[in-house]
């Protein structure tokens, strides 16, 4: 029998591990059903993930169905619906893969309600990249970012007329400005990812007549010229660029009283919404153009950090290399582009970050995590010793601090009802500790928290961590 | 494959109570709920999301009536296959039903829903200073009805019990859509304690009391390193028969540990092989202390590296996280998991852990061995990819001789994770035919149409090895296992009882006549003494029980322990063992009763239980039997866990009045027909017939 048994084992010739056990050996598969051969260009090559780079098939059989995950999902939370589940998008893109899932329409429902918090990965050992996971579902499903915008121009006009108008006043401004052709040729949808826009319209009374790198490039400061080496970069985030402009000021100032000499990049988007709308060969194209401006200025200047004050945007860049896994010439520039950024969540220390302003925090401060710095990049010490320190006593802890606000690129207004309902829970937080200001890193947050504040509790307001630090040091 | 639109027959009626968009049958969500966190996998019909506590009877009972098989669903992360709609039908998704109802810290009680998340409990008791104490590993996620249903342990129910002592009444919904409440106290059989473990196979609870506790002044946390994991298994064994009662006692291999510290070194030294993790409470920091030395010491004696105290609560936190995180870590090692579920007692320990050793590596598998070790509860945690197919069969084959292993040594197999589908197989090795009878009997008084979870636990005719003889008539169940060590007097017993059976003489059950006076005892009803059956079986030094037979008293149960340094965690109470259990005046004596050897009233001997302290393995038979009244079956001989060192000061016990003010319930009556039709057992607790 025993005999019999061994001659069954594949002779995998793995050596015995140390406990006497043989080690697993590993599986891989090529299966993929999820999309046609010629639609490969269209999709990634293969995810990084924490157990090392997989293709889409395998990345998403790690996952052992535990569902350690689903109590941290926002999604499932509130609904109690495995369908929507972190968990139940990882089984349907591999059934989708598998084949046993025949019709990918019926994932619709599964796949668009993700907020791509990434808050299973970080609960997941194996980690899991669940977000990448959906998006490659979404990817095929939603035909490549077509189908996605028709029919979010469509919804936007029916449901968001205000979010409509903002818009046009957006492509006023991109044409008034001469934004890259590339963006303009891609049209708009490049824009309807930013967060909760119609509401951020409320904030941003008037649209700002220039952008911040418009401004910004009329700083002497940040000229090139002149300097022989820089301590960093400021890469301008769509956010802060073309909404947030008084984000992007003070980050430039807070970057320039504490951290040394800095340019500014002069960045194109970092491409993370053409690439969460399934248009992953134009995000390509966002991020090549990015690594080549880095390039050009580290033959210049040498080594520096390319700093953002966008968490999405920063962990996004932070991830390039995950683009490039099948073009070996990009796959390099790509990963050392990507280590040379930091959210400025990140990049300031305490000591730096000024002094404990007296009486200058009124009230209490919090801090919320936004899903991209602390899933999407590890980000929760650093902003919190800085808040800390500054704050001293007022500052809080926001309970379920990294719990998503429900912003989360366009799906404040694509699901409107699920959205609100995870922002409410933010806000009951929010109002448990009695905060008066709430600090987020990310502009989907700001606009999300920020709105959600004005009309619920009005006392509170939503600041980017820059303006605090900015406020801080002048008062 | 099912009869087509089984629901749109009644989805109509469905929606009316659950609202339009809460049925739900769109492919989506079918595929959805045609897995969980085990093997098995089976689509439903129909998914029903319950947003109110009160659909659930109506739902059910509109079900029953079409036929249609049912099963309730929370988080979905047993391990056992317990959720996954074999037969189709509909799934009841109960996850929305999340209320605390109250938290009452005079009573010590919490009232809550099923979908209640273990953590989230545990969450809002702690500003209180109270704890609920089953902790599974899984607590993050799983929910209180899931506990419920699949008995569920965890690390702290080494001192404080499994789910099914930390329960304190049931609000129950039974397959036919009724809406009960039972709870351990009440006169009678135990129908609450059955419930627990049941796997929805029995009824579906919406409310449960849970008895919570106040959070003790005292906790200290010391893990140690062992060169060997043998060695730390004869640690264990030794700190717990030394009379340390640690609130846990964990032990986890290297595979576990590397996988959940994820690579984290320099906690524990070079060469660990093997970590325990010991947790002590209570109210004496002395006492704890003098226990941490005595622990410290046999460590040391078994080559213990590193004994080291948590200094900080973030040391402790990283120990637990460590622990409980090593089955869902084990996912960074392969893509899919399965987790065995083996009880030994604890004295077998470490012969258990060389057989399961051998088991897997003669399978050239991988396993990460994780225990909660004071239980003698050992989960191998076999990975593998479920697409290579020649590896699943190699563990599937590995996991059942594992359980094989587990039942030659006395054990069980399962002590916290269920049966479910995936070792209803099992349950065919570790119990005779009787036995498996006697459980169909309960599933069928609870769940005649059989539409309740269907094919769990119990084996079904595919799961019966070929060569295995059923029972054709009576006499094929009078196979007397060895293991029974049957005295002469209990023999007597089962051939008295057999001839009575076969002349249909009625028996009036007696022990020493505490509570069952003459003068109750129903005419016509021919006494069978019990007291002659009064020998102590065994005491177990090792493993913590002890073995008696039913008509000894306890005064001389309890002297007999105490010679030999043990004592019984109980008051002094009057009467024999059996009697006792049988009338339920201390129904804290459960907690203590691990198994017991019954005879039916067709004199069919049947082992119930164990001398584990974990058993999830079929139904809850040996508290069913709590509180029967003898109307179910005679009590042969009872196995109790004990506790070593002298008996404290007796506490005052009275007796409670009213302990026989039984009045049978529809489902009392169902179960008597079932286990006893021609009312031969004390005929006057069921009335002269037992209604049908």
């Amino acid at each position: 029998m025993r005999k019999d048994r061994e001659h069954q084992i594949k002779e995998a010739g793995a050596p015995a591990g140390e406990n006497g056990l043989a080690p697993h050996t590993g599986f891989h598969s090529d299966v993929n059903e999820l999309y046609p051969h010629e639609k490969a260009p269209s999709h990634l090559g293969s995810l990084l993930t924490l157990l090392g780079e997989k293709t889409l098939y395998d990345a998403a059989a790690q996952c052992n169905r535990c569902g350690y995950c689903e109590t941290s999902c926002p999604t499932y939370m509130m609904t109690g619906r495995e369908t929507i589940s972190a968990r139940g998008r990882n089984q349907f893109v591999r059934m989708l893969v598998e084949g046993r899932a025949k019709d990918p329409a019926d994932a619709k429902e599964s796949l668009s309600t993700c907020l791509l918090c990434g808050a299973c990965s970080s609960a997941c050992y194996a980690g899991v990249p669940t977000p990448d996971i959906v998006l490659e579902g979404r990817r095929s499903l939603d035909g490549y970012g077509d189908n996605f915008f028709a029919r979010a121009a469509v919804n936007t006009l029916l449901n968001a007329p205000r979010l409509f108008a903002f818009w046009l006043r957006l492509a006023y401004l991109v044409k008034r400005t001469g934004l890259p052709t590339l963006a303009a040729k891609m049209g708009l949808y490049d824009f309807i990812g930013m967060p909760a826009l119609a509401e951020a319209e409320t904030t941003v009374k008037e649209a700002p007549l220039r952008f911040a790198s418009e401004i910004l490039s009329g700083d002497p400061d940040l000229s090139p010229a002149d300097k022989k080496k820089i301590d960093w970069a400021y890469f301008a985030p769509c956010g802060p660029n073309f909404v947030f402009t008084d984000v992007a000021l003070a980050t430039v100032r807070v970057l320039k009283r504490h951290s040394g000499e800095g340019v500014l990049i002069g960045n194109q988007c970092c491409g993370l919404l053409a690439h969460n709308y399934g248009r992953l060969s134009d995000a390509r194209e966002f991020a090549r153009r990015n690594i080549a401006r880095y390039e050009e200025l580290r033959e210049k200047f040498g080594p520096f950090r390319v700093v953002a004050d966008c968490s999405s945007c920063a962990a996004f860049m932070k991830s390039y290399e995950q683009l490039f896994t099948n073009d070996p010439e990009w796959r390099p520039r790509a990963k050392a582009f990507a280590g040379a950024v930091s959210d400025v969540l990140e990049f300031i220390p305490p000591d730096k970050a000024g002094e404990p302003a007296s009486g200058a925090c009124a009230g209490t401060v919090t801090y919320h995590d936004s899903c991209r710095a602390c899933h999407g990049q590890g980000i929760r010490r650093q902003p919190r010793e800085v808040l800390r320190k500054l704050a001293g006593k007022s500052y809080r802890e926001l309970p379920e601090s990294d719990w998503c606000c429900g912003g989360a690129g366009a799906f404040a207004f694509t699901q409107p009802e699920l959205s609100a309902r995870v922002l409410d829970r933010k806000l009951r937080n929010i109002a448990s500790v009695q905060a008066s200001t709430v600090v987020v890193g990310a502009t989907s947050c700001l606009a999300q928290i920020g709105a959600g504040l004005r009309k619920c509790y009005p006392s509170a307001r939503a600041v980017h961590y820059t303006v605090f630090l900015d406020e801080a040091s002048n008062k | 494959m099912f009869k087509k639109d089984r629901i749109a027959g009644i989805r109509q009626p469905l929606e009316e109570i659950v609202g339009r968009e809460n049925v739900r049958t769109g492919e989506a969500d079918i595929l959805m709920y045609s897995y969980d966190a085990g093997m098995a996998r089976a689509r439903p019909e129909a998914v029903i999301d319950i947003s109110s506590a009160s659909q659930v009877a109506p739902v059910v009972k509109l079900l029953h009536g079409a036929g249609i098989p049912f099963l309730p669903r929370l988080a979905g992360t047993n391990l056992s296959g317990g959720t996954i709609p074999l037969k189709g039908g509909a799934i009841l998704n109960l996850a929305r039903l999340k209320k605390i109802h109250r938290i009452d810290t005079a009573a010590k009680v919490a009232v809550v829903e099923p979908g209640v998340v273990n953590m989230e409990l545990q969450k809002a008791l702690e500003p209180f200073g109270f704890f609920y104490a089953p902790d599974p590993a899984s607590q993050k996620v799983s929910t209180i009805g899931g506990n419920i249903g699949e008995n569920a342990g965890g690390p702290l129910c080494l001192k404080y019990g499994v789910t099914a002592d930390n329960v304190e009444k049931l609000e129950v919904v039974t397959p036919e859509g009724e809406l009960c409440t039972w709870s351990y106290r009440d006169p009678g059989p135990d129908l609450m304690g059955l419930m627990v473990g049941s796997e929805g196979t029995l009824g579906i609870i919406t409310r449960a009391w849970l008895k919570i506790l106040p959070i003790p002044p005292h906790i200290k946390t010391a893990s140690a390193a062992f060169p060997s994991l043998d060695e730390a298994m004869r640690a264990v064994v030794r700190i717990i028969s030394s009379g340390i009662l640690p609130r846990a006692l964990e032990a986890m291999d290297k595979v576990s540990l590397d996988a959940s510290l994820g690579g984290r070194k320099g906690h524990f030294p070079e060469g660990t092989e093997a970590v325990l993790i010991l947790e002590l409470d209570g109210e004496d920091p002395v006492r704890i202390r003098t226990e941490l030395e005595t622990a410290h010491k046999i460590c040391h004696d078994h080559g213990c590296a590193a004994f080291k105290m948590a200094e900080s609560e973030e040391e402790r936190a990283m120990l637990w996280q460590a622990r409980k995180g090593a089955y869902p870590a084990l996912a960074r090692l392969a893509p899919d998991v399965l987790v065995e579920d083996g009880v030994v007692p604890r004295p077998l320990l470490p012969e258990a852990l060389k057989a399961t050793r051998e088991i897997i590596s003669s399978y050239k598998l991988t396993a990460g061995l994780l225990f909660h070790a004071g239980d003698g509860n050992l989960h191998p945690n076999i990975v593998f990819d479920r697409r290579d197919n020649e590896e699943v069969k190699r563990v599937k084959k590995a996991g059942y001789e594992i359980l094989k292993s587990c039942i030659a040594l006395g054990g069980t197999i399962s002590g916290e994770h269920g049966v479910g589908v995936e070792k209803r197989v099992a349950m065919n090795w570790l119990y005779g035919p009787g036995e498996l009878a006697f459980f169909q009997s309960i599933k069928r008084a609870f769940d005649p149409a059989g539409l309740a979870n269907p094919d769990k636990i119990l084996p079904v005719a595919a799961d019966r090895p070929p060569a295995a003889r059923q029972p054709k008539g009576l006499a094929d169940t009078f196979v007397f296992p060895a293991k029974s060590g049957l005295s002469p007097e209990a023999r007597d017993i089962v051939d008295e009882l057999r001839l009575r059976s076969a002349a249909g003489t009625r028996t009036a059950v007696t022990g020493l006549g505490t509570r069952l006076g003459p003068g109750r005892i129903m005419e016509g009803a021919k006494p069978l003494q019990l007291a002659r059956l009064s020998g102590i079986v065994e005491i177990d030094g090792e493993n913590l029980t002890a073995r008696v037979e039913a008509g000894l008293s306890m005064a001389k149960f309890r002297s007999a322990l105490e010679k030999e340094g043990f004592r019984l965690e109980l008051p002094e109470l009057k009467g024999s063992v059996g009697g006792l259990i049988a009338s339920n005046v201390c129904p804290d004596i459960r907690g203590l009763l691990l198994g017991l050897q019954v005879a039916t009233a067709e004199g069919a001997l049947l082992e119930l239980g164990g001398k584990t302290v974990k058993n999830v393995a079929g139904y809850d038979a040996v508290r069913l039997l709590c509180g029967s009244l003898g109307a179910y079956a005679v009590i042969l001989s009872a196995t109790f866990a004990v506790s070593a060192g002298k008996a404290g000061k007796g506490e005052n016990w009275k007796e409670p009045a009213g302990w026989d003010a039984f009045e049978p319930g529809p489902m009392q009556r169902r179960l008597k027909k079932e286990l006893d039709a021609g009312n031969l057992l004390n005929p006057w607790v069921y009335g002269d017939r037992p209604s049908r």
